[in-house]
């Protein structure tokens, strides 16, 4: 344990090394918000108009909520690993006494927590400045729900980042290809990072419900706004798992395949 | 014949002007206008010479970098599908968001599809010749820039053109064609489209200044990493018509930051939103960052420590 709490500091001022680089981030974060902010500013100009089954305070409370959700499932260190995988220099980590997976995701928490800390702050100025309706949830049940949805679906990002970095063991120039397709593309316009996915026919709705992403933003902060039942809720949190034990299954045997093809080229 | 027969009155002043005095001035200031002419002829075909020059060196600069990325055809495709995922992805959530809300800040579907349409094209045409700012800072951080400048060609010339983006080149004409099938839609008129074209322009000279600038800072501080995807997340700003901001955001990214002079101004001269004047100070405008930008360029070179090398 008291190695990854050393992992977790080493990691935590690695981030913080590099201030202009952080700052810089996190100015990239408000700037999508902005945008997102007063899209929905402007489709709710009129306060008592309700649209895709959202009134003016939740679909606002939608858009601050994703500054939290994106920083706690979204933000994450592992992305490095395919290009590592790419270039060969996994090896050394492989070598050390340290579990691999428990190394990144280790990581991966001390890179999250430094992210909320943040989002805290910049909601709260951004919410000095925009003076929102904010949907304030006080239902028990939903928060405890929305907790469990959450933790959910930080892991599935977990895993799905690593899988996404085993496909450099096969085709190591695609390291970059391969995250921007996930992250910067899949993940962000179908986890609902961008935009509700109730603006969405209910036929494509119900196509994105047989895939992973909807469990990683859109569905945790539908539970937080109380706009599903408590059963519908623990229904999705179960489909959420099944996902999560399913892509857990698919990163065990790509890097057991992966790590058997795995020259160390360039290392 | 007789003057007075042709009941001509000639002015006392021409009956006094000294003829001959008015030939040899004549003369030199026809030698001086020749002179004018030969000069402006020697350098105009001294700029289209040098344009001439550049143009064959960008053409083999870009014949490189297609070269380079088609050694690399698994991963131009990946990225090639990406962008146009994202791009497909953002226009279906526009297209569903207008109709399900009836009008985004007044304008309808077709007239919101088209704002998207324009910061697009703007954006990839910029990204597609402007590539190499991408590339710029490790070539500071390390010295090397030193290399190029000692090479027989403007620095701001390589460093900004030197390595197009095949990718974003082939997105190009299919975004064309919908920004025709769409514009053909909302009926402009011969002088709102002439309007339109002239500020699509503008955007992109506004464009070319805030990559100049980009450059410029890098050599002072070392970073255009982020400051670049700073400017890409400012400039997403114009994805939307700037009237769906309030005041005083929409002024500062309307004239301060000018994304909105950039992206929406175009749009709303095809619509016929923008008077002459707004069209004339818009190009003021693009004129004078231009200048500013490379104003910099020149203020920043000289600062330039060579670093690493």
């Amino acid at each position: 344990m008291e190695k990854f709490v050393k992992i977790f500091k080493i990691s935590a001022q690695k981030e913080l090394a590099y201030r202009s680089n952080f700052i810089m981030w996190r100015i990239r974060n408000i700037l999508q918000i902005f945008l997102i902010f007063f899209l929905w500013d402007s489709v709710f100009s009129e306060p008592q108009k309700t649209i895709f089954s959202y009134d003016r305070p939740k679909i606002l409370t939608y858009v601050f909520s994703l500054l939290f959700v994106r920083a706690i499932v979204l933000t994450s260190q592992a992305t490095e690993i395919s290009g590592q995988v790419a270039r060969g220099d996994i090896s050394s980590l492989l070598l050390k006494p340290v579990g691999f997976f428990k190394y990144w995701l280790t990581r991966d928490v001390s890179k999250k927590i430094i992210n909320v800390c943040f989002a805290f702050f910049e909601g709260l100025i951004l919410y000095l400045i925009l003076k929102p309706q904010i949907y304030i949830q006080t239902n028990p049940i939903y928060l405890l729900l929305f907790m469990i949805s959450l933790i959910m679906a930080f892991f599935i990002f977990y895993f799905l980042v690593m899988a996404n970095n085993s496909i450099p063991f096969w085709v190591p120039e695609a390291a970059w290809g391969v995250n921007f397709i996930l992250i910067s593309v899949l993940v962000e316009f179908l986890s609902g990072a961008v935009f509700p996915l109730n603006v969405l026919p209910v036929y494509f709705q119900n196509l994105l419900s047989y895939t992973p992403f909807p469990y990683l933003v859109f569905f945790p902060i539908q539970i937080y706004l109380g706009n599903f039942s408590y059963i519908y809720a623990i229904k999705g949190i179960i489909v959420s798992g099944v996902w999560l034990f399913l892509i857990c299954l698919l990163v065990k045997i790509l890097w057991d395949k992966g790590l058997r093809t795995y020259q160390a080229q360039g290392s | 014949m007789d003057k007075k027969s042709l009941n001509i009155t000639i002015p006392d002043f021409f009956q006094k002007l000294d003829l001959s005095r008015l030939s040899v001035l004549l003369k030199r200031s026809t030698s001086k206008f020749a002179q004018k002419i030969k000069y402006f002829i020697f350098n105009f075909s001294f700029i289209v010479a040098r344009f001439r020059y550049y143009f064959e060196l960008w053409m083999k600069m870009t014949r490189n970098s297609f070269m380079v990325l088609l050694a690399q055809k698994r991963l131009f495709f990946l990225f090639l599908i990406g962008k146009l995922l994202r791009f497909i992805l953002f226009g279906v959530f526009l297209i569903f968001l207008v109709k399900g809300s009836g009008s985004l800040a007044g304008y309808s579907v077709n007239e919101s599809i088209f704002f998207f349409l324009t910061y697009n094209l703007i954006d990839v045409i910029s990204q597609f010749l402007y590539r190499e700012v991408y590339r710029f800072r490790p070539l500071v951080v390390s010295g090397d820039l030193d290399l190029i400048m000692t090479k027989p060609y403007s620095t701001l010339f390589r460093v900004l053109l030197g390595g197009v983006d095949l990718i974003d080149f082939v997105t190009i004409l299919p975004l064309v064609v919908l920004l025709i099938y769409f514009g053909s839609m909302l009926d402009p008129t011969f002088i709102e489209l002439v309007y339109f074209l002239i500020l699509t322009l503008n955007g992109l000279v506004i464009a070319t200044a805030f990559h100049i600038a980009v450059l410029s800072l890098g050599i002072i501080t070392y970073e255009t990493d982020h400051v670049i995807w700073i400017y890409r997340d400012l400039t997403s700003l114009g994805r939307l018509p700037v009237d769906i901001y309030k005041q005083p955001l929409r002024a500062i990214i309307t004239y301060l930051i000018p994304v909105g002079l950039m992206m929406s101004f175009p749009v709303r001269s095809l619509l016929g939103l923008m008077p002459f004047w707004g069209v004339a100070g818009s190009l003021v405008f693009g004129s004078l960052l231009i200048i500013l930008s490379i104003k910099f360029w020149n203020f920043s070179v000289l600062r330039y420590r060579s670093a690493g090398s």
